[in-house]
């Protein structure tokens, strides 16, 4: 068992990886490269697997088509909606948890509920609830005086129904990650800042915020790319529309448009690929700057 | 810190606040499965229903088959699991015990798809399950789930921490290191494969996308695609959706009230690496 | 059944961890592997178990040559430093675990596993899992386990080190009660000097991969063969100086106006001096070794632990606490001439200046000295 490589154990290796690497290298290896390809497939006959023309036509239709463009708008404008928010909130949330009150642990599984329910099911009732005669919305609404908001069938009120809807369903992970993150944090540094005579707020500002970056930035990073993958919601919410007048058009929607509507396997590759670039871009920025800028203990 | 900046009261208000929307959709989604269908759309809104309409899920039944849903979505779940957590056990001693050539190549390649987001993946995998015959079939739905490299990660992190002495002891006591690994390691990880299990669980149970695309007859659905095409089906009938939506959502709310401590340490996990 | 090393090497990569090692372990025996850590040690205990493949050289369990085979089928067992016990498992299930491999019937196995939990005293904790037991508890625990197959060969991995200073005294023991009692032929690394003189039977001190010396505790102790050894056993440590011939038997304390009067029979112009702190005593000036001013003082327990200054140098000695002393006095120290070592400046080997007979200590040549 000396911990130097060798020919047998290089076999023996193979054996237990055996399974593992067929399915990998099947299903997420390989496709990953075949994807670029078929974004080159500019004429393409998917009934017999026959292509009969590559180049980069797909790319530069892509960013001609206009529903693409307000696609990735769309995606920008969904991001910056649920982002900042949710990290606000649930900072906030997790912030009140850790005063190491009674009811901590049922305040915490209440938040996480949305978190272990099906997207599908979820957005269908909240798509009830955004209802515009009998929904619930709208009925707290009516307490203050406003008018019914036609929250799914105007473009203009789909993207915050979408926003609100997802806002909450990823409340519970950031949540438990904040706090697992701040249980985390030595009790000392506290302690230092308090006999320092630090106040409540210069003690957040100056040793939470500090020590709770690393955790900030993972949870920013994993929301926006989270966010450039949304789609159940807006399948379930929009009833297998992308929202009136494609007022909630997504990448990911865009990409099961061309795929599976229009059966474009090649623009759909493309898009797809243009997806994977920018997800690749924020894993990249969140390994470089993740290092370099960010306080670990 | 927030304890000192905020009273007691303002921060139990506070969260019970938030816990009430949080909480609200459930709860609606609940009473109005139960409502009758002008209980439904009366305004203001009925919060309890005057009587438990259960026929609502009868209704619900009648019109699509969930009961078939739902065992296209128990096999679909309990088989991509195991197998899952097969591969998982077999490739993370593989690549926590074994030291043999390329290890750290191989396993920086897997973790470099990690970054792929797995939409990309749909189109060529769809290519491929079609080249196989594949589609439309419970192949489709559960092969290509059955690794993971999130979970080898994981579970490979823990493998570590298992003392190299315990496989050093077991070798001189002349168990041999496939025993080994089913005797002492899996018994040890347990922890770590409740957690890897359940998060595949929720995942494979609430799948959405994949099974949309590689299903095309009814029979094959899963639970969230059902529930999808329901609600052409059951056109604006809120009470048969949420009658429906609720036998979704149930299942995953019981399983998470009952392993909680799991599922909560292994988001938790997650976070912790970043 | 005898062990023996022939030529024993292992090289990890650049390092030579084991460097032609050669010696033989007899039946019955006790043998303790001693050193600084990264000496070798533990390495060749793990080429003993199998664990390991040596890079060259041969290891025999009696006539038969093991060097090639698996661990598993050289009958040994092993007790490890962090006690290996399978944490899932409870104690008998621990016990029984090497049986069920053997694939003895359970009932066997249960009846062996219950036998030897009593040999170790912990009859009482079978159905406890190892988390739930103390540190020695474990620690039997794992001897039960490493002895109920009964292995030819028992190899024991720092097996006290995990415990506290109490218990540690009580395990070593009990070590060699068990072994005793077994009659088996045991190998235990230790880094603990006392340890090892304590317990063993013969003592092999290494360092950088290659014995320094094997001999009984005792020889080890009083006969020192290199500088290492002299400086590696003991506490408070050897003091150790270098001397320059002036002329015949008269001897220059280096860095210091001292001087020393050594036998005639160490004919180098310069060398090592050792003597142990415990070996020096007061004594008059006109019969002394050294001597200086007393730099500080120190009891510990029933010793009381001076440091004189001799120039540059500072000696160490334990002396009996009845004299009045007082930092700033000047005083002498003597030692018999049996308990001066000398060592060669550049090898560090000893140098014999006994008489061809070994041992006999002329006590009645003291003053001859002073």
């Amino acid at each position: 068992m000396p911990t130097q490589p060798t020919w047998k154990n290089t076999l023996k290796a193979c054996l237990y990886l055996l399974p593992a690497l067929v399915i990998l290298i099947t299903f997420n290896l390989y496709p990953i490269m075949k994807s670029f390809f078929i974004s080159l497939y500019t004429d393409y006959d998917f009934f017999n697997d026959v292509v009969y023309e590559y180049g980069f036509g797909n790319f530069a239709k892509l960013f001609q088509d206009p529903n693409f463009s307000k696609a990735m708008l769309n995606t920008i404008i969904f991001v910056i909606g649920v982002v900042p928010s949710s990290i606000v909130l649930s900072l906030a949330i997790a912030l009140l948890l850790n005063t190491k009150i009674k009811m901590m642990g049922f305040f915490r599984t209440i938040y996480f509920l949305p978190f272990v329910t099906s997207v599908v099911a979820v957005a269908i009732v909240w798509g009830w609830i955004f209802h515009s005669d009998y929904g619930l919305i709208n009925y707290f609404l009516s307490w203050f005086g406003i008018d019914p908001v036609k929250w799914i069938t105007d473009p203009v009120f789909a993207m915050p129904a979408l926003i609100i809807l997802s806002i909450w369903k990823g409340l519970g992970f950031n949540i438990i990650i904040f706090l697992a993150g701040l249980q985390n944090i030595d009790k000392q540094y506290y302690l230092a800042a308090k006999v320092d005579g630090a106040s409540a707020w210069n003690r957040f500002k100056s040793v939470t915020l500090p020590l709770l970056s690393p955790t900030m930035f993972f949870i920013s990073i994993i929301s926006i790319i989270n966010g450039f993958k949304v789609f159940d919601e807006i399948f379930a919410l929009f009833n297998g529309r992308p929202g009136p007048a494609n007022s909630t058009l997504t990448v990911v929607y865009y990409v099961y448009q061309k795929f599976y509507e229009e059966w474009q396997f090649g623009l759909a590759s493309a898009a797809a690929f243009v997806l994977f670039l920018v997800v690749f871009l924020f894993t990249v920025v969140q390994l470089i700057i993740g290092k370099r800028f960010v306080h670990y203990h | 810190m927030a304890k000192e900046a905020l009273s007691k009261g303002t921060i139990y208000l506070l969260l019970t606040l938030g816990a009430v929307f949080m909480v609200l959709p459930f709860l609606w989604m609940i009473s109005s499965s139960l409502k009758s269908p002008n209980e439904v759309m009366a305004m203001p809104p009925v919060w309890i229903p005057s009587q438990l309409n259960w026929d609502n899920y009868s209704e619900a039944l009648r019109i699509a088959p969930f009961d078939k849903y739902f065992i296209n979505s128990v096999i679909v779940t309990v088989l991509s699991t195991i197998g899952e957590l097969l591969t998982t056990i077999l490739a993370a001693y593989a690549f926590a015990r074994i030291y043999f050539y390329g290890r750290e190549i191989v396993f920086a390649v897997l973790l470099g798809t990690m970054m792929v987001p797995s939409e990309v993946l749909l189109i060529p995998n769809f290519v491929t399950l079609s080249n196989l015959g594949w589609i439309d079939s419970y192949k489709a739905l559960i092969i290509p789930w059955t690794a993971s490299v999130f979970a080898i990660f994981l579970l490979r992190q823990f493998f570590f921490g298992v003392p190299k002495e315990l496989s050093y002891a077991a070798k001189v006591d002349g168990c041999s290191e496939f025993r080994f690994l089913w005797y002492v390691m899996v018994p040890l990880a347990k922890p770590a494969l409740i957690t890897i299990a359940l998060l595949k669980v929720i995942n494979s149970w609430n799948a959405f996308l994949w099974p949309l695309i590689v299903t095309n007859s009814q029979e094959m659905r899963t639970l969230p695609v059902g529930l999808s095409a329901f609600t052409t089906e059951a056109g604006i009938k809120y009470e048969l959706l949420m009658a429906a939506s609720s036998m979704v959502v149930l299942p995953m709310l019981i399983l998470f009230f009952i392993m909680q401590k799991y599922i909560v340490a292994g988001v938790a996990r997650t976070g912790l690496k970043g | 059944m005898d062990i023996r090393l022939n030529q024993l090497t292992m090289q990890f990569e650049e390092m030579t961890a084991v460097d032609r090692m050669t010696t033989t372990i007899n039946n019955g025996e006790l043998v303790s592997l001693l050193g600084p850590s990264g000496c070798g040690k533990s390495t060749t205990l793990m080429l003993l178990s199998g664990l390991y493949k040596p890079t060259s050289g041969e290891i025999f369990f009696g006539d038969k040559n093991v060097t090639r085979l698996d661990a598993e089928k050289r009958k040994i067992g092993m007790v490890f430093q962090n006690y290996a016990l399978y944490p899932h498992l409870s104690v008998l299930k621990n016990i029984m675990f090497p049986l069920r491999m053997q694939k003895v019937p359970k009932k066997e196995a249960r009846e062996r596993a219950i036998e030897m939990a009593a040999l170790v005293r912990i009859d009482h904790l079978l159905k406890r899992k190892p988390a739930q037991l103390s540190g020695g508890q474990q620690q039997r625990v794992a001897i039960a386990r490493a002895l109920v197959k009964k292995p030819k060969l028992l190899l024991l991995d720092e097996p006290l080190s995990n415990l506290d200073a109490r218990l540690r005294l009580e395990m070593r023991e009990e070590i060699r009660r068990i072994q005793q009692e077994v009659g088996i032929t045991a190998v235990f690394v230790t880094h603990d000097q006392e340890e090892a003189l304590s317990i063993s039977d013969r003592v092999m001190l290494m360092n950088a991969g290659s014995i320094q010396q094997d001999s009984t505790p005792q020889q080890m102790y009083k006969k020192p063969v290199n500088e290492f050894v002299a400086s590696f056993l003991g506490n408070p440590p050897i003091n150790l100086m270098t001397v320059e011939r002036m002329e015949a038997r008269q001897y220059k304390l280096e860095n210091s106006a001292q001087m020393v009067l050594l036998p005639e029979r160490l004919n180098h112009e310069r060398v090592r001096v050792g003597v142990r702190p415990e070996d020096l005593y007061l004594t008059d000036k006109d019969s002394g070794l050294l001597s200086g001013k007393v730099l500080h003082i120190e009891t510990i327990g029933r010793d009381t632990m001076i440091r004189l200054k001799i120039g540059n140098t500072s000696v160490r000695a334990l002396v009996d606490p009845k004299h009045q002393l007082q930092t700033g006095d000047i005083c002498t120290l003597g030692a018999d001439r049996d308990n001066i070592h000398y060592f060669d400046c550049d090898t560090g080997e000893r140098v014999n200046v006994e008489k061809e007979a070994q041992g006999d200590a002329d006590t009645a040549d003291v003053e001859e000295y002073a």
